[in-house]
């Protein structure tokens, strides 16, 4: 069992009456950069990367960022850059990027390179995932959302090839060409860094990760959607000839630990408003998925799949409005308690789900700095190695003992 | 009343549909950003003057789109194409917001084709004041508030907008969406040279706006009568983005003043 810890390191000094002033009420995309306080943000970064650092001392294997642009919801926009600064100031844990929007970048080339760089400042420590970004990717960078899969796979094809064919060689595709492709610098880990690719489902990439032997780590789906999900990785797997196991997937959930349940159901609370933004207005669909975004034939098999279930995979789209708090947790879409109920919680979750790879995803939104201080020293004895112990009973182990 | 019925032909490996009706010289007229919306008054009106064509781009609807057209220049070829296919020479092309800035590109691109053409709140060319609205930022719903001076003096807007659409149509403007992403997305909606080329277009031109118009603004149709040598401009007051669906009949009078 592989455990990272992660958090969206969300941005929260603004109003809900803020959010409904924005371009059609939308906390990302159109929301005012203006209710943007630099001060209180080089704050945030600081006490950020401190959490970061200290979730490598209570035990986390891995330390998960992600990237969104346009939102206080996510102060990720540039993870490289945290990835680096952790590359240095951290010395076992894997950093784990879930991943780099490949999409939006013009030149993934300079992605290549500096995904090199952290890969070696960390002496091999880099996990380099790939996303597809949401839509607010897209818009935000202006990169035409009809050519978000086909970019995303001629990107990763390319830096693979940056990774592992010596140059220099010529690179002419249809969404980017490259007349001498040889950056100097490579990656430590041979033939290249591990790659994993985050997802809410959707088949096509799911279908492309088991080709590829990349395990697809689930962002907090629910967990009977997950197992559908996984079938679909699993017959594409057998299609290639090979029979995925745990080590092929990973599973985010959001935990919060406090020394009692009370407390961390009531702080626990902070989530709610963590990446659906303060005040929780519904986004514009055509936000998150613009037209061609998604195949019509993904699209509509995720809406087919959540609608059989009350609950939605994530707060955004209202499903925890609709359910309540106290369901959602009933329900184990979020963990919160005390040690003993927090595992025992996991341990149902992970019987059903099975994953080799853990995200725990311990704050967000208000959940300020002194509770997840708190939630991760709780983590180090009481939660942590019971996880690991878990693992081992149900047979789950991670891509670093199993290759995927 | 003139008869228009639905047609198909096959253009560069894709079925394309049409509709055509009506008597007289060929008017050729394309669609705007929500693809074809059928045979509107507008269609009806110069029907009695014209014989009509109402082609759905390609991607559209439902004409198919060749796996390789995916650019607004693509689209241009294409559209020529079809004309040929037609067997259409001589015509007048007309063209509304896409539609026009579409029937621009086709008169730059062959101008010997035709023999008038009508721009009408077209898209094309870059504003130098404002900017072309953003229909995709501002989703269908919110396009459609823009699209209007007011939606009350639209006759036929409840039985094109304000019935529950059925899973066909849903479909069908998923699709459309979907295309004018591809060939609109970037530059949005209009082409660094058209002004330049438009300059060796000599054709008569028919520069129709609405004066409300908040998708394109106004000064495009004065830009457009910079670029062209041998245009002229009707604006009609109290008309949005839309004339043919906001002003049918003042927008068909002036059509047919300057062809007739």
């Amino acid at each position: 069992m592989f455990l990272m810890r992660f958090t969206e390191r969300a941005y929260v000094d603004y109003s809900e009456e803020d959010v409904r002033q924005s371009f059609r009420s939308a906390v990302r995309l159109t929301f005012p950069n203006a209710h943007f306080n630099p001060s209180l943000g080089a704050d945030l970064y600081n006490t950020y990367l401190d959490e970061y650092e200290y979730s490598e001392e209570v035990g986390f294997d891995g330390l998960m960022l992600n990237e969104h642009h346009n939102t206080p919801t996510c102060m990720g926009a540039a993870m490289n850059l945290e990835a680096a600064i952790l590359a240095r100031t951290t010395k076992r844990a894997k950093i784990v990027l879930l991943g780099n929007p490949l999409p939006i970048f013009d030149n993934p080339l300079r992605l290549a390179e500096e995904l090199a760089e952290i890969d070696m400042i960390s002496r091999g420590r880099l996990v380099s995932g790939f996303v597809r970004g949401t839509g607010i990717e897209s818009w935000a960078t202006n990169t035409n959302p009809v050519y978000n899969r086909e970019r995303f796979e001629e990107a990763h094809d390319l830096i693979i090839k940056t990774w592992t064919t010596p140059g220099p060689w010529r690179w002419e595709g249809k969404h980017y060409q490259f007349r001498v492709v040889n950056p100097f610098e490579r990656p430590l880990q041979q033939p290249h860094p591990p790659v994993w690719i985050p997802g809410i489902g959707s088949p096509e990439t799911l279908i492309w990760c088991a080709q590829h032997h990349y395990p697809y780590i689930y962002l907090e789906t629910d967990p009977q959607v997950t197992l559908d999900l996984t079938a679909i990785y699993t017959e594409a797997a057998k299609r290639v000839g090979y029979e995925p196991g745990p080590q092929n997937f990973g599973y985010l959930v959001r935990v919060h630990v406090q020394d009692t349940d009370e407390k961390a159901y009531e702080v626990g609370k902070g989530f709610l408003i963590g990446n659906a933004g303060v005040g929780r207005v519904p986004l514009p669909g055509d936000f998150m998925a613009p037209p061609g975004y998604n195949s019509r034939e993904g699209a509509k098999r995720i809406v087919d799949q959540y609608r059989r279930y009350s609950l939605r995979p994530d707060p955004l789209y209202g499903g925890v409005d609709s359910a309540g708090w106290e369901k959602v947790v009933e329900s184990n879409r979020v963990i919160v308690g005390n040690p003993d109920t927090v595992v025992r919680k996991l341990r149902e979750v992970l019987s059903v789900v099975r994953p080799g790879i853990l995200g725990v995803w311990t704050n967000d939104g208000t959940i300020g700095h002194e509770d997840t201080m708190r939630c991760l020293a709780l983590m180090e004895h009481d939660v942590l190695p019971a996880v690991r112990e878990m693992g081992k009973e149900l047979g789950l182990p991670g891509p670093f003992e199993h290759a995927p | 009343m003139p008869e228009h019925a639905e047609h198909t032909i096959e253009v560069g490996g894709a079925t394309i549909h049409y509709l055509k009706g009506g008597r007289g010289k060929p008017l050729v007229m394309l669609h705007g950003a929500e693809g074809s919306l059928g045979w509107r008054q507008y269609h009806e009106q110069l029907a009695e003057s014209f014989t009509v064509y109402a082609p759905t781009c390609p991607g559209f609807g439902q004409s198919e789109r060749p796996p390789w057209l995916e650019s607004f220049t693509d689209l241009t070829r294409f559209s020529l194409w079809l004309l040929d296919a037609l067997e259409l020479s001589q015509v007048t092309l007309a063209g509304h917001f896409i539609g026009g800035w579409l029937a621009a590109e086709m008169a730059v691109m062959s101008p010997r084709t035709f023999e008038h053409l009508i721009l009408i709140d077209a898209a094309g060319i870059q504003p130098r004041d404002g900017e072309i609205a953003d229909v995709f930022l501002h989703g269908q719903e919110g396009t459609r508030q823009l699209a209007y001076f007011d939606p009350q003096q639209v006759a036929e807007y409840a039985e094109l907008f304000q019935h529950k659409p059925s899973k066909e149509e849903r479909d069908i403007q998923t699709r459309n969406q979907e295309t004018l992403v591809r060939y609109c997305w970037k530059p949005y909606m209009f082409s660094p040279s058209l002004p330049g080329l438009l300059g060796r277009v000599q054709l008569p031109t028919l520069i129709i706006w609405g004066q409300d118009d908040r998708i394109v603004p106004l000064e495009c149709s004065a830009l457009y009568q910079h670029a062209l040598p041998n245009a002229r401009v009707e604006i009609i007051p109290q008309c949005g983005n839309c004339p043919p669906l906001e002003k049918p009949t003042e927008c068909v009078r002036l059509i047919r003043n300057f062809l007739v």
